[in-house]
């Protein structure tokens, strides 16, 4: 039972996969890496845009879409399905 | 040990109270907390009693490892049929109750009958005691648990209460600990005022022995480490747990004007960062680094400069995107009168934003609201409407009791709207987009619920070998699994294996942001098994905690069946299947929840449940967990 | 150099797990009727201190103890109780303005924070930092007059509360 309750658990062996710094982008899933600071990042491998927090120091955060560009995407998005649909 | 707590039987009508040790088979079996309670449940209360009647039960109850080095030990458990639902009752809430409780020599309350007149629970080192209330009958929340820790000349006695709500009967009264700890869902604050019963004081210096002090120590700075090198754990330690909403707005998971969309637009005020320039710092339950709770100060109007706790990610959507409103001093106000009133925030916010829609559309009238112009947005009348709830005024006393009742009263289709599950409101999510959170309200035991399976986890698109890993143990899954959210392939198990997680935590009274529910990486069976060991000296392997929470589960569906659930309950408004999206990342817009497929993933469900196509379980599994004879009258 | 525990209360997030760690330790058992640390709390305004020994350089409990059980280790900057001595009459606990010499009703005697002889176990389990064991030099250096002010009357009141139970 000993050795049984001193290895690493499977939730221990999976967090050695984190990263800092890095968030995920909410639409394509990238991890993406805003520079320290900063209040907007445009998404490398997708184009949405980003409002980023920064609730401490070096840790990024999404706090919301970029409200025009969202809107935009979003509208684009839902014309291209109507017109699947049809 | 931490087992010798007992049990008490309280009889409110007679005024007996009985005591008795809890068996270490019974032990084995349910552990303690919510598992307990629902053996309980299934053997003290009669079938198609009235939830308000006297007939009805209410369990209080600490969980097995509460108290204990566990990394957030502080969970109260408190159980009986739902006034709300009918069916099962079940709330959960942090803060220090029930350690004190078993510091108090008490592991589960058993209270029956009624009270002649409004009564309270004096429980102090082993001894049981019932007294006058009157004098704090009407009080709210925090008045009420000042006034008694005056009486009892003791400021650190724990309080579990009711708030005025609660005496008034709304459906959907919380019982309530300090400021804003709640047991919310389901409406056990009804219970209590139906039987009179105002709160209970705890006060204990008992001893509760640690099996293996030493490794019990270290082990539980392991876990800490764990629980809090978790990106997650420290955002939320920072914002509290508002910050879920930058995620789920930002894809478009946010029900939005009861369900009209499904993303809050140009809400800047609301968003977490912005009530965060209000927190005066953070506060933790029993035992946890994680520290969520953040603490207050109103900054204006007419509530300014009182202190409160919160607002939660429940408030923050309840009194902003499901009414429309983006005024932030009103969310702070709305979050502290629902804590005096003691009213579940979720239902009440979920109900006002679907009266709103009613009045847009024209069901109600300005005569049914007395004049009150209840359009979304609407700032002053949401507050206007929780006091008429809480006070159940005018339409306040519709909606007081709950959505189904409330429906069948206003009448006019208004049915249509109402975004609820076994009559229990949902959510500030909208499932829309993810199937396999709609499996998981769909089929929750105490209806539409994100703490009953909710696989959170699922939105963050993790590797398969990841997911494959996480949810094939303890017990192996070969079967699909799929990263996306938007899939229906392999989420059924997800449901199935966050359900048994969440009922274990909450049989060991450990706190679900301390296990696998926004990160991956939380400790679950695994460390339980270890933590029960050196905690309680209970040797359960992981695969032994998981069919605890299996059978635990299952005596609520048994529960459930028997006040007549059907697999018709078990299903989602019409709104998912037919109302597509309209906001939200590409993937997230313009869908809705495919009925057949989610037909499939119900029977899938059933399946791995071990139930037959209606729900209902096979006999060979009850065999199986060896609940095949209750109610078995053991305790 | 001798170490002290300093408190920093405004970190406190009133979790308790402090005076859990210091009973298991010290007795073995959760019960924090028996911890050496406990945290006082105005709950309505979220304020919660921290208070454990002082370990006082001119120490009251030393000073009423009829049979001189009580001492100062110099080097660890502690003051210790010598249980052999000790006939438990419990004047010390009368006359702490911390309230932080305490009477541990089940083993029938005096308790106060040892400084888990140099490695405090509180300190470690405090991950918001809300307690910390320093160089005693550290201390006057971190603490501002202003913030030592506000502090000196929270103490006050801390006493004053602990002197109503
Ligand atoms: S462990 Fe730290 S934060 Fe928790 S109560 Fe003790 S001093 Fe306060
Ligand atoms: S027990 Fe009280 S009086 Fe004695 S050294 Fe500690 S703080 Fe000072
Ligand atoms: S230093 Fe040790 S004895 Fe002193 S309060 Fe902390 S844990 Fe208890
Ligand atoms: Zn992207």
């Amino acid at each position: 039972m000993e050795q049984e309750k001193t290895s690493a658990t499977t939730a221990e062996i999976t967090a050695k996969g984190r990263t800092t710094g890095a968030v995920r982008c909410m639409n394509c899933m990238e991890r993406i890496r805003p520079p320290l600071g900063a209040k907007t990042f445009k998404c490398p491998h997708c184009s949405f845009e980003w409002r980023i927090s920064w609730p401490l120091p070096k840790f990024p955060r999404i706090r919301g879409p970029v409200w025009d560009v969202n809107r935009r995407l979003t509208e684009e998005a839902m014309s291209k399905k109507g017109k699947g649909k049809k | 040990m931490a087992l010798d707590r007992k049990i008490a039987y309280i009889n409110l009508t007679t005024g007996e109270i009985e005591t008795k040790p809890i068996p270490i088979s019974i032990r084995k079996k349910f552990l303690g907390g919510r598992g307990l309670d629902m053996y309980l449940m299934y053997n003290h209360i009669k079938p198609g009693i009235d939830p308000l009647g006297p007939d009805n039960v209410a369990f209080v109850s600490a969980g097995v490892l509460v108290g204990t080095l566990a990394s957030a030990t502080a969970r109260t458990h408190i159980a009986g049929k739902s006034p709300l639902t009918g069916f099962v009752g079940s709330a959960n809430m942090g803060g220090f109750f029930a350690p004190e409780m078993r510091w108090a020599g008490f592991d589960h309350l058993v209270i029956k009958g009624k009270a002649e007149k409004p009564v309270y629970l004096w429980i102090r080192n082993g001894e049981i005691e019932i007294r006058d209330a009157e004098n704090i009958w009407g009080k709210t929340v925090t008045e009420t648990q000042e006034i008694i820790r005056e009486e009892l000349d003791d400021r650190d006695i724990k309080i579990l209460t009711i708030g005025p709500a609660g005496e008034k009967l709304v459906r959907f009264a919380n019982v309530m600990t300090e400021i804003k700890n709640a047991g919310g869902r389901s409406g056990m604050g009804a219970l209590l005022g139906s039987k009179n019963l105002k709160a209970i004081a705890v006060r204990g210096t008992m001893d509760l022995k640690i099996e293996r002090p030493a490794e019990a120590l270290e082990y539980n700075k392991r876990v800490i480490t764990q629980v809090i090198s978790a990106k997650v754990s420290q955002t939320q330690g920072r914002l509290g747990t508002p910050f879920i909403w930058g995620a789920t707005n930002s894809w478009g998971g946010i029900r939005t004007r009861n369900f009209q969309a499904n993303q809050f637009e140009y809400c800047d005020d609301i968003e977490p960062e912005s009530i965060d320039e209000h927190a005066i710092g953070m506060a933790g339950c029993f035992g946890c680094q994680v520290h969520c709770r953040a603490k207050y100060i109103i900054p204006d109007g007419p509530y300014k400069g009182v202190y409160d706790e919160g607002p939660e990610y429940t408030a923050q959507g309840a009194l902003t995107a499901e009414p429309g409103c983006k005024n932030l001093v009103n969310l702070l106000v709305g979050n502290h009168l629902l804590n005096m009133y003691g009213l579940d925030i979720l239902e009440t916010g979920s109900l006002i934003a679907w009266a709103m829609e009613l009045y847009e559309k024209g069901i109600l009238s300005d005569k049914d609201t007395d004049g009150l112009e209840l359009r979304f947005g609407n700032d002053e009348a949401l507050i206007e409407m929780i006091h008429r709830i809480a006070r159940r005024e005018g339409l306040g006393d519709i909606l007081a009791e709950g959505g189904l009742r409330a429906a069948e009263k206003i009448g006019k289709g208004s049915i249509k709207y109402l975004i609820h599950v076994k009559g229990m409101s949902n959510l500030h999510s909208d499932e829309r987009p993810t199937p396999a959170l709609a499996l998981g309200i769909a089929t929750g035991s105490r209806g539409s619920d994100h703490l009953r399976s909710r696989p959170a986890i699922d939105l963050y698109g993790l590797p398969e070998p990841v997911l494959r890993r996480i949810y094939s143990q303890p017990v192996a899954y070969d079967g699909p699994i799929s990263s996306h959210w938007r899939d229906y392939e392999g989420k059924p198990w997800e449901v199935r294996w966050q359900e048994l997680c969440y009922e274990a935590v909450d049989c060991l009274g450990i706190c679900k942001y301390h296990t696998i529910f926004l990160g991956p990486n939380f400790p679950n069976f695994e460390e339980w098994s270890r933590l029960l060991y050196y905690n309680t000296g209970l040797e359960m392997s992981p695969l032994d905690i998981w069919n605890v929470a299996d059978r635990a589960y299952t005596m609520e569906r048994l529960f459930n069946i028997r006040e007549g659930l059907t697999r018709k309950d078990d299903w989602l408004v019409d709104r998912y299947f037919d109302e597509p999206t309209t906001r939200g990342v590409p993937a997230a817009c313009g869908v809705t929840i495919d009925r057949e497929k989610f037909a499939k993933m119900i029977d899938e469900y059933y399946e791995h449940h071990g139930w037959d196509e209606n729900g209902v379980p096979h006999p060979e599994t009850l065999k199986k967990l060896d609940i095949d004879k209750e109610p078995s009258h053991m305790l | 150099m001798a170490k002290v525990l300093m408190i920093d209360y405004e970190k406190c997030t009133g979790c308790r797990l402090c005076e859990l760690v210091c009973s298991v330790k010290h007795e073995g058992v959760s019960n924090p009727a028996r911890s050496r640390i406990k945290i006082v709390k105005w709950e309505m305004e979220g304020r919660y201190v921290p208070m454990s020994c002082q370990q006082c350089e001119s120490a009251p409990c030393m000073a009423v103890c009829p049979v001189k059980a009580i001492s100062r280790d110099e080097e660890m900057g502690r003051v210790d109780i010598d249980y052999d001595v000790c006939i438990g009459c419990r004047m010390c606990v009368a006359i702490c303005p911390f309230g932080a010499m305490s009477f541990d009703t089940l083993a029938q005697k005096v308790i106060k924070c040892d400084f888990c002889d140099g490695d405090p176990l509180c300190v470690k389990f405090c991950e918001v930092g809300a307690i910390q064991y320093v160089d005693a030099s550290m201390v006057s250096t971190v603490k501002q007059v202003a913030a030592a002010e506000k502090f000196t009357s929270i103490m006050q009141k801390v006493a004053a509360a602990i002197s109503t139970v």
